[in-house]
């Protein structure tokens, strides 16, 4: 893969669930060390998407292709190159913090000495060492997703996908994930995330996509979404509402 | 604070994945259970206590059958052969919910997000509960030794005695994981996976032979898997010889873990 290779391909994605169609033909693309905000209302199909791209879902009809490597056809090279934080936290509430991390990056392919130092090491980085030896179920919400976060990036991956992972969480604790986040960004890390915090796409995301009803209906960068919306100068939510309520018109 | 680079994923010479990835997920199991020891009660402690309360009641009740000329053996020596396996096929259900509840959480996405064996979530579960069937198969034997259970084949026989216990518990365990991830949800199969267990254990020769249950009973208790495990069991404790119920019950295993495990393997594997 070179430089030039986009890091998520997305082309013609089609998903139906029953009668339901979640996805209706959706193309996109991320490119590598960028942070992309994926938008839309509650049911738009961000989460499907998601889940299509970190292999855990099928598409019924398009392509998908993650970091060069098709998720249909090489799922496995996929999972190798890339963390996921879903909507839930993937913790084991019945163990401690180390011996979830450990575990999941043993799971990741590293060695036991690996895990037991990379652990140490996102256990400081996250502001979790004084925690991480106790029980996950005792977690305050914050330290959860930090350490959701933490295991997420057990295997260094250079693609993170994030679906919705500051839902829930207080102020204090959205502003130290999200300084977290810009952080790995500035690392390099390419990162994709779905979030119903429109002003945080606003502020943090390098471009945007607006999902409604299976299908992108905008994309750009948020100043470019304002502009189209009729809503410079104003906020994220505003041209969102602007341009949802276009393709409900649409529609 | 700067986000660490780490080490690369993958770079472990791996001979075989599914074997490691299976011991990793039953550690895992083994470790939740001693960090939170409550979850034990059910397939460790309960297990001693219904021993000790079926053998206190019913041992002496059948005993006066017995004194009548109802049944024409110690009862007892009969009866613990039937708790043992009873109590197996009354644990194999926690394979099941303890699936579900995996894939109800966060972590089922978690572990189908990692390159790691797709079948290890069910292999390393059925492998730790391999441990608790071992754990629980020595304990009830170790009771019920005390509460005047005879073995006459001595220690071997006690150890083949556990694995059968085992390779029972483990064969509901496997058909409890396949129809609880069809279920799929967990309140729903915590209410439906006890039923059948409880069923096979009394439409069986599991507390009586199978002469003396009811006439619809007795088709389906010559065929029930309890009854040959337990008639194994019994032909280990009386030194004598089991040819035929252990040829019964191995056809059982092998078909309960390979059917089942093969449809559960497929369920747990399949994209959504």
């Amino acid at each position: 893969m070179d430089d030039l290779t986009p890091a998520i391909e997305v082309s013609g994605v089609r998903k139906a669930f029953g009668q339901v169609t979640a996805l209706n033909g959706v193309d996109l693309t991320v490119t590598l060390g960028s942070l992309t905000a994926l938008l839309g209302p509650n049911g738009a199909g961000k989460t499907t998407l998601v889940r299509i791209i970190a292999t855990l879902s099928r598409a019924d009809a398009g392509r998908v292709r993650v970091l060069g490597f098709d998720v249909a056809a090489q799922p496995k090279e996929v999972r190798t190159r890339i963390g996921l934080t879903g909507q839930f936290a993937g913790l084991d509430d019945g163990l401690s913090g180390r011996d979830n991390l450990i575990l999941i990056g043993r799971l990741a392919g590293l060695r036991y000495r690996q895990a037991v130092h990379r652990a140490t090491e996102l256990a400081a980085t996250f502001e979790l060492t004084d925690a991480i030896t106790r029980l996950v179920k005792t977690y305050s919400g914050g330290m959860r997703r930090r350490l959701d976060l933490a295991a997420s990036l057990m295997a260094s991956p250079a693609l993170l996908v994030l679906d919705e992972p500051t839902t829930g969480l207080d102020p204090a604790s959205r502003q130290q994930l999200w300084a977290e986040l810009q952080r790995l960004r500035a690392a390099g890390t390419t990162m994709l995330l779905t979030t119903q915090y429109l002003e945080e796409a606003d502020r943090f995301a390098d471009y945007v996509y607006v999902l409604n009803h299976g299908m992108v209906i905008a994309s750009g960068t948020a100043a470019e979404l304002k502009a189209r919306a009729g809503t410079e100068g104003g906020s994220l939510d505003e041209a969102f509402l602007a341009l949802t309520a276009t393709g409900e018109a649409a529609l | 604070m700067t986000v660490a680079t780490g080490t690369q994923a993958g770079t472990a010479p791996i001979r075989c994945r599914a074997v490691r990835d299976s011991g990793l997920i039953a550690g895992r199991n083994l470790r939740v259970l001693r960090k939170n020891p409550g979850r034990m009660l059910y397939p460790l402690v309960q297990p001693l206590v219904l021993l000790v309360l079926q053998v206190s009641v019913l041992g002496n009740l059948a005993l006066a059958g017995h004194a009548a000329g109802a049944v024409g053996e110690s009862y007892r020596q009969f009866l613990i052969p039937g708790i043992i396996v009873q109590n197996a096929a009354l644990t194999a259900p926690t394979t099941g919910l303890a699936l579900l509840r995996d894939a109800g959480s966060g972590l089922a996405d978690r572990f189908r997000s990692l390159p790691m064996s797709r079948a290890a979530v069910l292999s390393g579960r059925l492998a730790s509960d391999a441990v608790i069937f071992t754990v629980q198969a020595v304990l009830l034997l170790a009771i019920a030794t005390l509460l005047g259970f005879r073995v006459r084949s001595g220690l071997p026989g006690m150890v083949a005695m556990a694995g059968v216990a085992v390779a029972f518990g483990l064969s509901i365990a496997v058909l409890s994981a396949w129809l609880a991830l069809l279920i799929g949800d967990a309140e729903t199969a915590e209410r439906t996976l006890y039923f059948p267990a409880i069923a096979i254990a009394f439409i069986s020769s599991a507390f009586a032979p199978v002469g003396y249950l009811a006439g619809w009973m007795q088709p389906i208790a010559r065929v029930n898997p309890v009854t040959a495990a337990a008639g194994v069991i019994r032909s280990v404790a009386a030194g004598g010889g089991l040819t035929v119920p252990l040829a019964e019950l191995a056809c059982w295993v092998a078909g309960l873990i390979l059917i089942p495990g093969l449809l559960a393997a497929r369920r747990w594997q399949a994209p959504q």
